[in-house]
Order: structure tokens, then sequence, then C-alpha cells
């Protein structure tokens, strides 16, 4: 899912540092707003660490197991510092793993933040239905992980697709974006029903975790 | 579980020695210029000055190959659909399937760019400290958020990675076995845990930091100072990505 080094334009990738610089400010300018933008930091910073913990988890999928995404349950339980977290959590993969990368980091921070936001306006229809209501939120925590990683893949393959190499027909990209899409659908499902089954956790356990957000 | 990014940073090179700010700038202004190449003359070029570099890191040569050993599972799924995609010479055919020219020649180019953007890369973060850089970047302007975002969750990524390997373990000794998906919902509870358990934590360490004097205006001093010769270095980068630039677009 994330993009690396030396596939992009670089007007494509200067783009995207644009765009991320962009919703950074819209997100930071929000967090300001707060009360106590310091407040939120320790908080925002150990979920953002136990995010990318959590994404280690291995799923298994026999015969092999998948690694989750989980931009949108970072978008449901942090709302705005979502997408500094996810900022960090892919210049950490770039820096520490060599997962994605430095050029890239501005494109992928913006699709899968994007993303995460979206995703958590999504997860917030859930408060129409009562702020207790399990099923609501189940629903919407289902909703709120498959369209993160959906929406996330949809932008992926096409920016790749319609990129990287000019020598492949316009016929071969669509097919290709389709394939490429459907084969995402059971990874949606998964990461829909984690979603699910985590925020329904996190509502038994530590509802505040999910409030005001 | 240990990062081994820091591991070779205390050496002494020149580049080690590189004011941070300067070597994040330069670095980075080389690596978008590298992405820039398109040209495949220009191929070698990027591929001997990134060698060069880590060469004069003083880096050794297992810390590269030990960190190419992920990006290389990427680099292979580009080389298995690539040259059979792309283009309509054909080279030569594999039974049904025909290895085209312009598949092989982007191949190349991705390739190319890819190892010389990470060889840069891991010289930027190989040859500083993590936290070094992560204050540098506050120095070049990083807002404090991001700042102290990126400072608070590198010091506690490592320590709740390890709760997660205790966690595990305490599951496989209570007998769990994380091989079907009706584990699933067993999974879920343990990320959600985790979540939980750093939330918990976050409110005892705000306090903490509190009553340590966090939030007051000298929490962030600019610790940097740089010398004529690390102006001179990185006036040498930034030269050096303009010619490559320029002669990308006289060239291509």
């Amino acid at each position: 899912m994330h993009i690396p080094d030396g596939i992009l334009p670089t007007a494509v990738c200067l783009g995207g540092y644009a765009t991320a610089g962009a919703a950074t400010w819209y997100s930071l300018r929000k967090i300001n707003q707060s009360e106590n933008p310091r407040e939120g930091i320790p908080r925002a910073s150990l979920l953002t660490a136990a995010f990318l913990v959590a994404s280690w988890v291995h799923i298994p999928v026999p015969p092999a197991s998948v690694h989750l995404l989980l931009n949108g349950l970072l978008g449901a339980v942090l709302g705005f510092y979502a997408f500094p977290a996810i900022l960090i959590g892919l210049f950490f993969q770039a820096v520490m793993f060599q997962h994605g990368g430095l050029t890239t980091l501005g494109i992928n921070a913006t699709i899968i933040g994007v993303s995460a936001i979206l995703a958590h306006l999504v997860f917030q229809i859930r408060k129409l239905f009562g702020p207790d209501n399990r099923t609501a939120t189940g629903i919407f925590g289902f909703l709120a992980g498959a369209s993160g990683i959906a929406l996330a893949a949809v932008a992926v393959f096409a920016l790749l697709v319609t990129t990287i190499p000019a020598n492949i027909d316009v016929e071969a990209e669509r097919t290709a974006i389709g394939i490429l899409t459907i084969a995402h659908i059971p990874l949606m499902l998964l990461e829909g029903v984690f979603t699910a089954l985590v925020v329904l956790f996190l509502i038994r356990v530590k509802p505040e975790l999910l409030e005001g957000k | 579980m240990q990062l081994q990014l820091d591991r070779y940073a205390y050496l002494e090179t020149p580049l080690h020695r590189w004011d941070p700010r300067c070597k994040l700038v330069g670095m980075m202004v080389l690596i978008f210029a590298f992405s820039y190449v398109r040209d495949l003359r220009l191929l070698p070029v990027i591929l001997v000055v990134s060698g060069a570099m880590y060469v004069y890191s003083g880096l050794p040569l297992s810390f590269l190959l030990s960190r190419l050993r992920l990006p290389a599972l990427f680099l292979l799924a580009v080389a298995v659909i690539l040259p059979f995609a792309s283009g309509q010479t054909v080279l030569f055919q594999i039974g049904p399937l025909a290895v085209k020219e312009e598949g092989c020649l982007d191949l190349l180019r991705i390739a190319v760019k890819f190892f010389s953007i990470l060889t840069l890369g891991i010289i930027l973060f190989g040859t500083m400290p993590f936290l070094t850089a992560v204050k540098a970047m506050r120095g070049l302007g990083l807002p404090y958020i991001l700042a102290d975002m990126t400072l608070f969750a590198y010091r506690y990524l490592f320590e709740i990675g390890d709760d997660l390997k205790a966690m595990q373990t305490a599951m496989r000794l209570r007998g769990f076995r994380n091989k079907k998906l009706s584990g699933f919902s067993t999974l879920a509870s343990l990320a959600g845990t985790i979540l939980v358990r750093s939330f918990e934590q976050s409110d005892r360490v705000f306090k903490a930091m509190i009553l340590r004097g966090y939030g007051q205006p000298a929490s962030f001093k600019d610790e940097f100072q740089a010398r004529t010769i690390d102006v001179v270095a990185l006036l040498l980068l930034l030269s050096a990505a303009a010619v490559v630039v320029t002669t990308e677009l006289l060239l291509y």
C-alpha cells in the first residue's frame, strides 16, 4: 500500500508533499483550536506508536498471513490527530524499515491520511443513533475500516497505473486497476470486521478512547 | 526489540560530523534531484554518486544490505510485471509471454533510482542519531506538535512493541494458536488492549511531563551551530543536484 521511491514522477511527489502539507496544516489548526493543544500530544503520540505496533500483528489468512493498514481505525480513534499520526508512522516506516519512501512520504501520507479522515467522518455518523448504540458502533466501525482501505487502495492503484510506465495502453491500465481493486475486496472486508471488533472492544473496555474526537 | 538505525550513528567521519540541518537539506534536495532523472545515460552517474557517498560515510556494506531486504521484495514484484506489461517492442519470448524492450528499460530506470535514493536515505539517517534528526527538523521549522509527537512516538514505539511480544507469548502459553481465522476476535482484542494500555500510559506520561515543565517556551533549544565547512558542503550538494537536474533537462 505504500508507494516506494523511484516510481512516481518528481512532480507527483512534490504535489504529494504540497497536499500533505495542506492537510497537516488543517489538522494542526483544528488541534490548536482545542483548549490545551499540548495535552493531546502524549496521547496521540502513544496511540501513533500503538497503531504502528498493532499493524505488525499477523492476521492468518490460510495459507498465508497479512498485516492490516488500520488507517480507518486510526481515523475513528484519533480524529484530526490521525493525519499527523499517519505522517509520523509513515516517516518511521520509511526511515527505520525502508517501507515506503522519503520522496513519496507526502503522497503516501495524503492517500492514507485523507482516507483516515474520511473514515473518521464515516464513524461519526454513529452518534446519530445514540452514544451507546453498540449495533451502530459496530456497523460504522466496519464501514470506517473498510472505506479507509478501499479509498487508499483505489487511490494508490490509480496513481501507480496512470503514472509509472508510459508505455502501458489505456485498456491494460483499466484492467490492472480493476483486478487490483477486486483483489483488495477480501482485505477491505477483513479490515472492516477487524475495525468493528476493535471499536466494540474499546466501547466495552475504554469508551473514552472513542469520545470527543 | 531494538532499533538498528542508530547503530553506526556515532562514527567519526565528515558525513557524521556534518551539521544535521545542512545534511537534511542537502541530502533531501539531492534525493529529489535523483528522483527527477529519466534519461538512461544519467543512471550510472546517480548510481556512482550514491555508492561513493555511501563509501565516504563509513557505514558498513552489511548495514546497507540488511536494510535492502524488505524493499527488494517490492523490486522483485516490479521485475515480474513490467518487462511483460509495458511496451510493444518484443525482445524475446518466454513461452507465451513476450519480454518487451520498453518494459525492461522502465524496470532499469525504476531499479536504479530506487536503489540510489534508498542509499542516500540510509546515509542521511544512518549517520546521525534519530533524535538529532528530529531536533534538526524542528530547527528547520517543523511545527512543535509534529516534532513532539515524533519524539514521543519514537520513545514508546519499541516499548509498546515489547508489550505486544509479551502479550503474544502469554496468549501462546494459554494455548492460542494464530493459524486460523477463528482467532480473529482474539487478535482484535489484542490490538484493542495495546490501544487501551497506551491510552492509560499516556495520561501518566503527560502528568509526569507537566511536573517536569513540559510546554514551557524553552523546552526546545536550537542546539546546532553550522560551521563554514558545513555550509560549503551544503552548497556543494545543492550544486550537484542542480547539475543533475539541468543535465536531465538538456538530455531528455
